[in-house]
């Protein structure tokens, strides 16, 4: 017999339970999940420890971070300690000098051999050894390796690791002082980047239609404008100091952010998650911050790591055109063009910076390299 | 197309435009006066400034400033560097070195970076691939400028090969370029990392693709198939970088110039900026603006040769 399901006779309505039995006895054995649910960012923690290089290039990055914070206040020396008569002092740095290396000696050219024994010009013992003994013109002359820092008088026990430039500045405090000036520089410009393109690109991207062509359009206008000119041009008009460089380094920087997210919030603004929560209510606001910007966080944190060492090759850049930092302020920028033009006399005053500047820069591509590798969702769960 | 070029072209010139009244902000909007000298005659001075519309709102010195230089490329005078010589007329002779070192480091690296790539991308995975990534990571992080140093210390200084400097006397090619090589070696390594890096990962990805496998069924040898579709397509993504490409040498070379004393225009340019020649800085990197501008059009519009979608497309339109 067929009964309508919405007009069910009384009886069959109010059937105690008891009338009932359950088919299956046993309990359902579905086993509990032993593991923790791995999410976005923790796989991609995961990927990314099991990378040595990038395991290495972060340590490495640390390291110099480290020693840009510690070496300044704990060096003997002020960044702008000017000392006239320890100027150009070539480095000397404890246990290292036994090798031969950086052992505060240097090689005098043409000296006349008489002259050697003049104890006001060598004071006793700067004289470690002579070479090349020629005569001309009825004179002996000879190339001498002496100890520098005898010469310049200074008291034993006096090491400056990496030489001094020529105010008698010690190297060592102003690379550090400097590679943390560069640092703060590249930090500052890469966040001020991400902010102002997060904010523009979630705009132009979430509003769409008009407002999104006029911002589109303003932006590949003012990217058309090239880098280096427009740095240049800002740097000249706001004179040079950190917060200019910051600027100008931000002008045209923003705009790979700001496309990045746009087209982000293409893809993410129409899914059903975002349509289900306006249509509850959600403003604008949260919409774009709580439920759309997330997705872009993985590729965002990459595009910020890879504009590091842009930042700080921007920043050197601008100091070998002379619109670097302020004097006596050092950056490894300012450092190296300081060195440049001193570069065959004391090729030591080039040597630090650069290999600073090197190894920062490769520490910092293979680090994003890694992060990016790492946070591609195309590449999850490889491992 | 021609909808697509007009479009392009419109942006540039847009791109330009404001460039242009950066750059007077710059010349014009600078806290100093161009001819102050408490020597020079007040009669004089007024005169000078009148000649050059000094005294006018800054408005119509806007009008003069964009007017000069559209209708007859007249950037002003030089003031510091080479005072009272037209800019115009030193941006020019200055240009031949420039010209010659940038273009050079271009045509070796692109090449370069072409041969590197596919021997990498060919043996994925051995010492040759490994050695090759990582002398790409070392050329494509250290700056050009950094090179420039190592190798005008090393062969010019160390080891006596070439020229520390750039020889102006030089008369013959030859000499001309014995002494551009360090330049031009200096401002090739990263372009040539920078492409060998892109079409090393392009060509894995086609080489590894359905279709070149489909190539090869058809009956294709194994260099055919790479020849003519995987390395043809792995080009479409590389031409992009083109832009930077060209943009990074012209920046490079304002440094490298420098660092040789070669007398180009990025020498031009540190010099006037240390001057404050603001007339020459600014026609200088309105020139710099110009190239990259052009450049950028090119490499847009030379889509249509790598790519034949883009043809097709483009013949409907």
């Amino acid at each position: 017999m067929i009964y309508d399901r919405n007009n069910l006779p009384e009886e069959l309505l109010n059937l105690p339970a008891s009338d009932f039995e359950a088919l299956y006895q046993e309990d359902i054995k579905d086993e509990k999940f032993q593991t923790k649910p791995v999410g976005f960012f923790k796989d991609a923690a995961i990927r990314l420890t099991k990378s040595k290089v990038s395991i290495i290039a972060f340590i490495i990055i640390g390291i110099i971070i480290i020693l840009a914070v510690v070496v300044p206040p704990l060096s003997p020396y002020g960044f702008n300690d000017q000392n006239i008569s320890a100027k150009y002092l070539p480095p000397k740095m404890p246990i290292v000098e036994k090798l031969g290396i950086m052992d505060g000696t240097r090689v005098l050219k043409n000296r006349k051999v008489s002259g050697l024994s003049d104890t006001d010009r060598y004071p006793e013992g700067s004289i470690i050894e002579y070479f090349n003994v020629v005569t001309a013109k009825g004179q002996e002359m000879c190339d001498v390796r002496v100890d520098a820092y005898m010469l310049a008088g200074m008291p034993d026990g006096e090491y400056h690791w990496f030489g001094t430039d020529y105010l008698g500045r010690d190297l060592l405090t102003r690379l550090f002082k400097g590679a943390r000036i560069s640092l703060l520089i590249a930090f500052f410009s890469v966040l001020t980047n991400v902010f102002i393109g997060v904010v523009y690109g979630a705009i132009s991207g979430y509003y769409g239609g008009k407002v999104d062509i006029i911002l589109t359009h303003f932006a590949e206008v003012l990217d058309g404008m090239p880098y280096i000119v427009v740095t240049i041009l800002f740097m000249i008009l706001f004179g040079s100091g950190m917060v200019s460089i910051i600027l100008a380094l931000t002008i045209t920087g923003w705009i790979g952010t700001s496309r990045l997210i746009r087209a982000q919030f293409y893809r993410f603004k129409g899914r059903e998650y975002v349509l289900a929560a306006r249509t509850l209510g959600v403003p604008d606001r949260t919409l774009i911050f709580r439920h759309i910007l997330p997705n872009c966080v993985g590729p965002l944190i990459t595009r910020a790591m890879i504009a590091i060492p842009g930042a700080i090759f921007s920043e050197s850049f601008l100091a070998y055109l002379g619109l670097g930092i302020k004097p006596p302020n050092p950056s490894i920028g300012v450092l190296l063009s300081d060195g440049q033009s001193v570069l065959l006399q004391y090729p030591y005053q080039t040597v630090f910076p650069a290999i600073l500047i090197s190894v920062l820069m490769i520490a910092f591509n293979l680090f994003s390299n890694g992060l990016r590798d790492a946070l591609d969702p195309t590449k999850r769960g490889e491992e | 197309m021609f909808k697509y070029i007009l479009s392009r072209i419109g942006a540039m010139l847009l791109t330009l435009f404001l460039i242009m009244s950066l750059s007077f902000m710059v010349v014009r909007l600078m806290p100093m006066s161009l001819f102050e000298n408490p020597e020079t005659d007040p009669e004089i001075q007024r005169k000078l400034e009148d000649k050059y519309h000094l005294n006018d709102t800054i408005p119509v010195q806007y009008f003069y400033f964009m007017k000069d230089i559209i209708t007859d490329l007249n950037f002003g005078i030089s003031v510091k560097i080479r005072p009272g010589l037209d800019v115009f007329g030193i941006l020019v002779s200055r240009l031949p070195p420039t010209i010659l070192i940038n273009f050079i480091s271009l045509f070796i690296s692109i090449p370069l970076g072409l041969i590197f790539g596919t021997i990498a991308a060919l043996n994925r995975n051995t010492w040759i691939d490994h050695v090759i990534s990582v002398l790409v990571i070392i050329f494509i992080s250290v700056p050009s400028f950094i090179f420039g140093s190592v190798l005008q210390y090393t062969l010019t200084f160390a080891l006596p090969i070439f020229p520390t400097l750039y020889d102006s006397q030089a008369v013959t090619f030859a000499q001309k370029m014995h002494s551009l090589c360090l330049p031009i070696v200096a401002l090739s390594l990263n372009p040539t990392a920078t492409i060998t890096r892109y079409l090393r990962g392009e060509l894995i990805e086609n080489i590894s693709s359905e279709y070149l496998l489909l190539a090869r069924t058809k009956g294709l040898t194994k260099a055919q198939a790479i020849v003519r579709h995987a390395f043809r397509n792995s080009l479409i993504p590389i031409s992009n970088t083109l832009i930077g490409m060209i943009t990074g040498i012209m920046g490079g070379s304002l440094v490298i110039e420098k660092m040789f004393a070669i007398p180009g225009e990025g020498g031009l340019l540190v010099k006037s900026i240390f001057a404050g020649d603001h007339f020459l800085t600014v026609a200088v990197l309105i020139f710099y603006s110009a190239v990259s501008l052009v450049t950028i059009l090119i490499v847009d519009l030379s889509y249509g040769i790598i790519d034949p979608r883009v043809r097709v497309g483009g013949g409907k339109a």
